[in-house]
């Protein structure tokens, strides 16, 4: 179908086009409350055109199987009239890495099995005044991206979900914790027990509540509670930001000292057996790995192909696109490490103990932070934040002495990433980040 | 069409089985800066089956192809009868509806041309780049959609409805030197394109908001008497009392029905809380929620106690309790949960000067950049506020975060004015992956006797 539209297309758009067509399947099932509540299915095809003509890209989109192809051309070319001018050149037939995709496993597993892991982590868990939501799914997908310069790319995929969450309602207060593995094959035994004993764990910790720490301080960031330092930097490392003249970081490729010596960040859509990993990106751009951060100096930003036009450079093969918008820059597997080069990222989650990942022993008065309350509202990327805590536990003499409730912590990212005091042993794919813990320096850390 | 799916329901095995199709035709125009980001016209449509048999869990089934209809059917049945239960799974009665619901599609979004979509959000992002130099970046959507919806269920529902909508957003990004200042302006109607074309002066407002933050100073952090706008109001009974009010989080929860008892005093006798799905004329309104049950509006605190809830079929059964037409999915990929419309605090008495009178030292709260609260706690970006000095509006500051503990909070709920009005925002409300979901929020201005206003922590 792909090959007729873009054969159809390229007769009247007099600049080329490209166009993605994907089909998706999931299989799902939830356990609520500790019961297993119902499973579903979901089919989903859909294609998405984008044409240059006159110099102008349009785009259309359509999830109508009856759609006829004629008609999808015309709305995009009618995208196209009102689009302004863009230098935007497909790009020709090149290699594609070989990166595994599908897995057997994964894609053959049934519904039964989906309910099996389910049920074992909510045994796992289940544990005397609390409740337990589970959810596991399952997802295929066949993509094919193809443009009218030759280059084409088509894969299948996996991707298996499983997430659990644990709430303890004791009189109005509460607490809740879970924790997810996503891969693209069936989580192993161990990776589902990591899991469970990483629940487990933080909700023993969090029984008995303690009064917060006050002052300027040294924090643990474990590596879910690192996304409110991360999401500034990583929009701000984009080359869309960029190109608007918003980004802090614009300006400073290459000077030395913009973060910790320690402190390098890279996207890798190749590592394997990660949802987020595939061959070439939406727009037919072979996948590599683009340094982002080395050893503090910022190297690159990251392009799809209209943003890369625009700002005269080169796609760093980060276009994604869904059916009915254009390609947008996003990132595939984003990975934190004290080295540019670190390899040993492993494809599961890493076990998660201790909690801190060894940095809790050297501090005498602190903060262990777990999840922050409103990450991404207001001015992210400026590197200016103030959240109250969800789930934090107080640091007293190199032990973790319980859950702190009426805390918030403050600071601003690009100050706080100059000075890292440490990166934990415990270092583990959450999402589609793969870091360890990290100790910052002179938190704001207030009561409230 | 009904007819075509009340023959595929005949077919169905299960006890129960309701189906949905919806045909949606969308436009979006998107400016960034001077620039033209995006025109596009998108067609999306696909069916969604929920069964139910005896003894078994539920079986969904979610598909972009109709040809498919008859087998999705009777995979959700074999989805359904594959999941056992302990505790039988039952929906509250609700009557059989029959509706051809064609709501007031006000200046029909198809017949307009791109090209005019486009001048219209070329003249309001215009108005923002005019206002000042200072004015280094901007990003204005439109976006419209028409959805046709059908529903049928085997306990004899079917409706049809046509179901319009258009939202508006503009975001001001004012700079000086390292300084950076953001202004927001947001419109969603279910309504068409007539009532989109006097919105210039909103987006202006915005643009001039955020060049005067860039000499704003930041809001001493410390605990203030705190007056919310009427927007802000809204975003924070919305976020902070109203998911907590949607029954799936009690249903099957014994700690959390416990700390949400009917009867509990949540706030002062002056504290009136509701959720109204049938108010005319707004974005969260429908004539039926996405289970065929009719919208109603729903008293959930009244006099500052608890008194109701908001419920899907299944959660009502399970309490006991009646339907309030709360189920909604934000489309054919996703089943029906407990979700809001429009939630409101009830109309106070006096005038804003009354509220703030007596404040020696305090701080008005206005609009929200954002919100999120986990349970209990809760934290809110307003997007700009003003200290209140001896009874008095004072100066801008920015940076004002609101953070606290919802109980505590609106317990210290202590006036509530009679300027009452619903904020008709862009956007949407996001629960269990499925966003935007429109909703609307409602208040008058609002005043908190004692609140936790962050932004400058000290050190």
């Amino acid at each position: 179908m792909i090959d007729r539209l873009l054969e159809q297309a390229r007769r009247r758009a007099d600049g080329g086009a490209d166009a993605l067509w994907r089909r998706v399947e999931r299989t799902s099932v939830a356990f609520e409350w500790g019961r297993l509540k119902g499973a579903g299915v979901t089919e989903e095809t859909g294609v998405s055109l984008r044409v240059r003509h006159g110099g102008r890209v349009g785009v259309a989109g359509t999830t109508a199987a009856d759609a006829s192809l004629d008609h999808l051309i015309a709305r995009a070319l009618a995208s196209a009239d009102l689009g302004e001018a863009v230098d935007l050149a497909f790009p020709p037939r090149a290699p594609l890495p070989s990166v595994p995709t599908y897995f057997d496993r994964a894609g053959e597993a049934s519904l039964d099995d989906l309910i099996r892991m389910g049920r074992g982590l909510l045994d796992g868990l289940a544990r005397d005044g609390c409740r337990v939501n589970v959810a596991v799914e399952r997802e295929t997908a066949e993509t094919r991206v193809a443009n009218s310069a030759g280059a084409a790319s088509h894969y299948r995929s996996t991707a298996l979900a499983v997430s659990a969450d644990v709430w303890r309602i004791a009189g109005d207060d509460v607490l809740v914790l879970g924790d997810a593995c996503e891969g693209a094959d069936v989580p192993s035994d161990a990776a589902l027990q990591a899991i469970v004993r990483s629940v487990n764990t933080r909700l023993d910790r969090a029984l008995t509540v303690v009064s917060p720490p006050e002052g300027s301080l040294p924090v643990v960031f474990t590596p879910a509670g690192l996304a409110a330092l991360l999401l500034p930097v990583t929009q701000a490392l984009s080359g869309k930001a960029v190109l608007q003249g918003i980004s802090p970081l614009g300006g400073k490729v290459g000077q030395a000292a913009v973060f910790d010596a320690a402190f390098s960040l890279r996207d890798d859509p190749t590592c394997a057996g990660r949802p987020a990993s595939r061959p070439s990106d939406d727009e037919c751009v072979p996948s590599r790995v683009t340094p982002l951060v080395e050893r503090g100096v910022v190297r690159r930003f990251i392009y799809d192909l209209e943003t890369a036009a625009r700002a005269k450079t080169q796609s760093t093969g980060h276009g994604q696109r869904g059916i009915f918008g254009k390609p947008v820059p996003g990132y595939t597997n984003l990975i934190l490490a004290s080295q540019p080069d670190s390899s040993n990222v492993g494809a599961q989650h890493a076990a998660p103990l201790p909690l801190g990942g060894g940095l809790v022993r050297d501090i005498q008065d602190g903060l262990l932070v777990d999840e922050l309350i409103g990450v991404g509202q207001g001015n992210v990327i400026g590197g200016a934040f103030s959240h109250p805590v969800a789930l934090a536990y107080r640091i007293e003499r190199g032990e973790i002495t319980g859950r702190v409730k009426e805390a918030a912590v403050a600071g601003n990212v690009y100050e706080l990433w100059k000075r890292v005091g440490g990166f934990g042993s415990d270092a583990r794919w959450t999402g589609s980040r793969y870091a360890p813990s990290v100790l910052l320096q002179g938190v704001s850390v207030a009561r409230r | 069409m009904i007819d075509r799916l009340t023959a595929a329901l005949r077919r169905s095995r299960a006890d129960y089985t309701e189906i949905r199709v919806e045909r949606t035709w969308s436009t979006a125009v998107t400016f960034r800066g001077r620039r033209l980001e995006s025109v596009t016209a998108s067609e999306d449509q696909g069916g969604f089956v929920r069964a139910l048999s005896r003894g078994a869990g539920w079986g969904v089934a979610s598909f972009t192809s109709l040809e498919r209809l008859e087998a999705m059917v009777s995979r959700a049945h074999d989805l359904s009868r594959a999941v056992h239960v302990e505790t039988p799974i039952r929906l509250a009665d609700v009557a059989p509806q029959r509706a051809d619901a064609l709501l007031d599609l006000d200046g029909d979004v198809r017949g307009v041309s791109l090209a005019e979509k486009k001048r219209l959000l070329e003249a309001y992002n215009g108005a923002m780049l005019a206002v000042s130099d200072r004015i280094v970046d901007t990003l204005a959507s439109y976006r419209d959609e028409v959805s046709e919806y059908w529903f049928v269920n085997s306990d004899g529902t079917g409706l049809h409805e046509l179901r319009p909508e258009v939202t508006l957003s503009g975001t001001a990004v004012a700079r000086r030197d390292g300084t950076i200042e953001k202004g927001l302006e947001s419109v969603g109607l279910r309504r068409g394109w007539n009532s989109v074309q006097d919105g210039i002066a909103g987006f202006r407002t915005a643009a001039e908001r955020a060049v005067r933050l860039l000499d704003a100073p930041t809001v001493k952090g410390g605990t203030y008497p705190v007056i919310l706008d009427p927007e802000l109001a809204g975003v924070f009974i919305h976020e902070a009392f109203g998911h907590l009010s949607e029954a799936d989080f009690v249903y099957e929860n014994p700690q959390a029905r416990a700390m949400m008892t009917l009867g509990r005093r949540f706030g002062k006798p002056l504290l009136h809380v509701g959720d109204n799905g049938a108010a005319p004329g707004l974005r969260g309104t429908l004539p039926f929620d996405d289970e065929g049950t009719p919208t109603q509006d729903t008293p959930l605190i009244t006099e500052g106690i608890l008194v109701g809830r908001l419920h899907s079929r299944e959660t009502a059964a399970t309490m006991g309790e009646r339907p309030t037409g709360n189920a909604r999915a934000v489309s054919f990929r996703h089943a029906p949960i407990v979700r809001m419309t429009n939630t409101y605090i009830g109309k106070g008495r006096g005038t804003f000067a009354d509220l703030i009178g007596d404040v020696k030292l305090g701080v008005y709260a206005c609009s929200a950049f954002g919100g999120q609260t986990l349970l209990e706690n809760f934290s809110f970006t307003a997007a700009y506020g003003h200290m209140i000095r001896d009874g008095q509006v004072a100066e801008l500051v920015k940076d004002v975060v609101l953070a606290g503990n919802l109980f505590q909070t609106l317990d210290r709920i202590d006036h509530i004015a009679g300027d009452f009005r619903w904020n008709q925002m862009g956007g949407g409300c996001g629960k269990g992956g499925q966003y935007p979901l429109p909703v609307t929020e409602g208040a008058p201005h609002v005043r908190i006797e004692e609140a936790l206003v962050g932004g400058d922590v000290p050190a």
